[in-house]
Parts: structure tokens; sequence; C-alpha cells
């Protein structure tokens, strides 16, 4: 099952201008469980997806939102030549289709 | 006696949960007249605003310019600055005019005196500023006070004299200092959006970390709830925690859209560094009230032992020109992330003829990378594209120049296979070349480590 069927939000945003935070949030406490201990989102896994190095990857279970969190560093500063996405607002596209 | 006296005054003879209401996450986009005279109608202590932050990009804060449209942006301070002065509470603004530098504060101080004078208002105004004097920058770069993170290279005295504004997010202390000044209105430069609601609470006793925390969410007005929106939101914090509920009617702030609101924009939803000290939210505790409210317990504090500032600064790298246009042609498509940088070796060749480029000319592609910083190998390739062109130059002329001669010269590039030679691009209107006027980049974004915090922003009083 793809991680876009499972999930209520799938969303990229900037913490700060250098960083990318990825937040994914469930409806239910059992679709977090099944996702949250699945392997297809360790730091190794996103570093794959991501082009990033996984140790530069930090993935943050967050069960009291029933949300998984991952931050990684941004290629590019927001708003530097050559940034395509200044909010960072639409960088969630390689999550949607992580197998679960 | 001005309102920030009367209500510290009160709430001091009297204790009882104090009420906050967020009129707006980002003041200047449209306050929702209904949820606001809801929120109204519920008497808050205070009424707190956002007006902006770093995300917005860097060319605001490099050129001193508001984000929002001056007419919305009056129509909401009006909106704010009637009903708090009607209400006879304090008013409170963060992060005046998008970014917090001296021409931010000052042109949303010129729309403040503007509604007063017409509208016969009266009060005592208090103003922080935020911007970081260079000669204290370039003392605290030899001295090094000023710390990279976030993968920032270190900060060089260059990057302080030839940035066009720096400023530094003031937290609670100068919020703390004005409204025990006894003033109607606060108006910050760039702040930390926790201290516009905070600092009551702290001056008042209420736990710091629980002021924190409702401060936190409540910035965002009501984009915590289900539906999240941009309507007021009120929080009523007493000694053991704080309870939210929505001005409007139709969204309803849960146990779990109120803790999933700490994951907004935040790389860490459990610990949040203040200029004053670090929220900790490991021990937060979400419950219902109903199915509209929540009530929020939990949060920790701890004092900073070393005060830091964050500082935020932009730097003109040029004068910025787009040309605008697409293509249908499938084998300029298939071909367009070759064809397009030869398309503009040929651009050098014409409009730098016997020196290196003085610019630079990109192109994102939409439909193909445009917009994605990760793309999946072997996608088939779409009908159409958008292709925006990109100059950055010296001047406005040079990146007029560029974009012109690369509009004629993608039109008739020939390329092998080519089909469609009477042009390969189509242009949405013309001219399609646009002139975007300066650009700058964050060249600021630092930590600098200071004995006071709060002495970096001077805070003046003006009776409006």
């Amino acid at each position: 099952m793809k991680l876009s069927d499972i999930a209520q939000v799938i969303r990229s945003k900037n913490a700060g201008p250098r960083r990318l935070t990825l937040d994914i949030m469930f409806a239910s406490d059992a679709e977090y469980q099944r996702v949250v201990q699945s392997p297809a989102l360790t730091a190794e896994a996103i570093g794959r997806l991501y082009h990033v190095p996984a140790d530069a990857v930090t993935v943050i279970p967050y069960p009291v939102g029933r949300a998984i969190k991952i931050v990684m560093a941004r290629a590019v500063m927001a708003g530097d030549p050559g940034d395509q996405d200044v909010y960072g607002a639409q960088q969630h596209g390689p999550l949607l289709g992580i197998e679960i | 006696m001005s309102a920030s006296a009367r209500i510290i005054a009160d709430l001091r003879r009297t204790p009882r949960p104090i009420r906050l209401l967020g009129a707006s996450g980002q003041l200047g986009y449209g306050i929702p007249a209904d949820s606001f005279r809801t929120g109204i109608e519920r008497r808050p202590d205070l009424i707190g605003c956002d007006m902006g932050s770093i995300d917005i990009g860097p060319t605001y804060l490099g050129k001193g310019e508001m984000a929002t449209s001056p007419e919305s942006t009056r129509r909401d301070l009006r909106r704010v600055l009637t009903a708090a002065r009607r209400l006879d509470v304090p008013l409170v603004i963060g992060t005046a005019g998008s970014a917090g530098a001296g021409p931010h504060l000052d042109a949303t101080l010129a729309m403040l005196r503007e509604i007063a004078h017409a509208d016969r208002l009266h009060f005592r105004m208090a103003v922080m500023r935020a911007d970081i004097p260079r000669a204290t920058l370039l003392d605290a770069i030899r001295s090094g006070r000023v710390a990279s993170f976030d993968g920032m290279p270190p900060l060089t005295p260059e990057d302080v004299t030839q940035a066009a504004h720096i400023v530094g997010q003031m937290g609670m202390g100068p919020f703390r200092k004005a409204l025990e000044s006894d003033v109607d209105v606060i108006v910050a430069g760039r702040a930390c959006d926790t201290a516009i609601f905070a600092a009551l609470p702290a001056v008042l006793g209420y736990p710091v970390g629980l002021a924190m925390h409702m401060a936190k969410i409540i910035e965002c007005g009501s984009l915590c709830c289900v539906p999240g929106g941009r309507d007021p939101i009120l929080a009523e914090l007493d000694h053991d925690g704080f309870v939210l509920e929505s001005m409007n009617p139709e969204r309803r702030a849960t146990p779990t859209s109120v803790a999933a609101h700490s994951l907004y924009e935040q790389a860490d939803p459990f610990t949040m560094q203040e200029p004053d000290g670090t929220l900790d939210l490991t021990h937060a505790h979400y419950q219902a009230v109903d199915d509209r409210r929540t009530r929020v317990t939990g949060a920790q504090w701890r004092d900073t032992t070393a005060p830091t500032i964050k500082l935020e600064g932009a730097t003109k790298i040029g004068e910025r020109a787009v040309l605008l246009c697409g293509s249908a042609d499938p084998r300029f498509i298939a071909q367009c992330k070759t064809l397009l940088p030869k398309v503009a070796d040929l651009v050098a060749s014409l409009v730098s003829e016997n020196a290196p480029p003085d610019y630079t000319l990109s192109f994102r592609v939409y439909g193909i990378d445009g917009v994605r910083m990760i793309v999946p190998e072997n996608e088939p390739n779409p009908g159409e594209v958008f292709i925006m062109g990109e100059c950055i130059a010296p001047t406005r002329e040079r990146a007029s120049e560029v974009v012109r001669t690369t509009k004629q010269f993608m039109l008739h590039f020939g390329y092998p296979g080519r089909l469609s030679t009477a042009g390969n691009i189509a242009f949405p209107f013309t001219p399609p070349e646009v002139s975007l006027g300066p650009a700058y980049r964050f060249s600021v974004y630092h930590l600098l480590r200071v004995d006071d915090p709060d002495a970096l922003f001077p805070m003046e009083i003006e009776q409006v």
C-alpha cells in the first residue's frame, strides 16, 4: 500500500531558510503505528529518496500528533539564485509513492 | 492610565484566567470580520498580531518593502486598532511590515498614525526597533560572539557591511518592558512571534512554559484547528494550562489537531529554542473540553544561561528580469534541457562579445523540473511546458537586455530534427519579459551571543 493511501496529510515546508521539514500525519493510531514501524521511513530510506546522506536526515516520531516529522538540509537556501520553492511547500512528492 | 497598566493592575487585584486573542497569523492579508467580532465580544485582555517572518524570502527584508498590499494592511490595522481602543486593552504587533527592519516598522507606524488621525483615536504607543547596528556586529565578529548554524558559512565583515538590512529577533524582554511602561499599543520590529503573546502572562507571573506554548499556537490564528484557517483564536490561560477556541464556529481545536500544530514549520516538535530559553513539550498533554475546544497542560520552560539573538540580513545580488514563455512542441520539449544551455551560450556570445558574462541566466522548465528539487528518472515528457528564463545582472537595463535577447534566440533556435521552424515557443502576452527590480539573498542568518539581549532593541514611547 502506498503512503499516500494511508496518510491524512503529507506536506513539506521550510523550517528556517536552510532546512526542509516533511510532516506525515495519520487519522488513526493504528495507521500511525503501521507506518512508524515500517522500514520504508528510516533515515537511510528517506536519504535515498531525497539524494542526501542518511546522517543528514532526522526522522522524529510524534505519537501525540499521530505524525512523523522528517528534517533535512535544503540544497539551496530559500530565496538564493536557483531556488525553485522559496517556502519549500512542494517537495513532498517523493514521499507519496513510498510502499508501506 | 493606559491599557497595559490597567490590565496588569486588574489582573493583579483580581486573579483570574487571562484571555488572549490571536487576531492574525500574518496581518495584512485580511482578518475575517465575523470571527474577529466574535473574538472581541469575548472581551480579550490583549489583542496580538504577527505581521511577518523570514519564510517570505530575502527580497522584502532587503528592499524594505511589505509583502502585503498597503490597502489590506491598512484595513487590518484599522480593524485591530479600533477594537483594542474600544475595549481599552493592549494591541501588540510583532515583526511589523513583513520583515521587521526600520523601513517596515516606519511604514507600519505611518499607517497607524494615519488611521488614528482619521478616526480621532489617541493612544500611547511603544515602538521597539530590531535593526542591529553594523558596528555592534563587526565588533561581535572580532570577539567571536557570532556563531553559524544550520550549515551557514561563518559571518564575515563584508557580509555585515554589504547587507541592506540586518535585524535581530527580539524575545520577551522588550515586550515586557513595553507592557510595564503604561502603553496602549506596542509595535515591534523583527520579533519572535511567541513574545507577542507570552510577555503579558510572564509579567503577571503565569508559568512561562504554558504561556510560550500557548503563544506558539495562537500566533498562527486558527491554523491549529480542523479545518485549519486564518480566523482569530482565543486562548484562556490559567496557572495550570490553557484552553484554545477558534472564533469561527466551523473550526475545531481538537487534541490531535492542536498537538500536530507543534510540527508546523518546526524542526523539532518537542523542544523549541527561544531567545529567552527552551520550550520543552515532551510532557505536554492535550485534552478535549468539548468538540471545539482543547485544554493544554504540561509544557516546561528552561531559562537560558547564554542568551543568543537570531540575526537575519539580506544583500542585494543584482537586478532581476524574467522571460515567460511555453512550448508544446514534442521535439523541443524532449531536447530542451540540452537546448536551453545552448541558447544561453548564444546569448552570451551576442551580449558579452569580448568578455565573460557579467550576469547569470538560468531556466526553470515547469512540467519537467521547475518545481521539484528531486525528479524521478525516466518520467515521460509532458505535452506542454512553461519555461521561465531568469537573469540577474548588475543593472536593470542589462538584465532586460539579456532576457530580450534570450526571447528572440530561443524562439528561433535551430536544432537537429526541428519541424516547427516558425518558432519554438509560445508567449501568453507580449512583451513576455518582465523586470522585477533588485534581487536579494539571505547573507546573514546567524546567532549573536549577548549578555543583555534586551539592550539591542531600544524602545521609544510616542503619544499618538
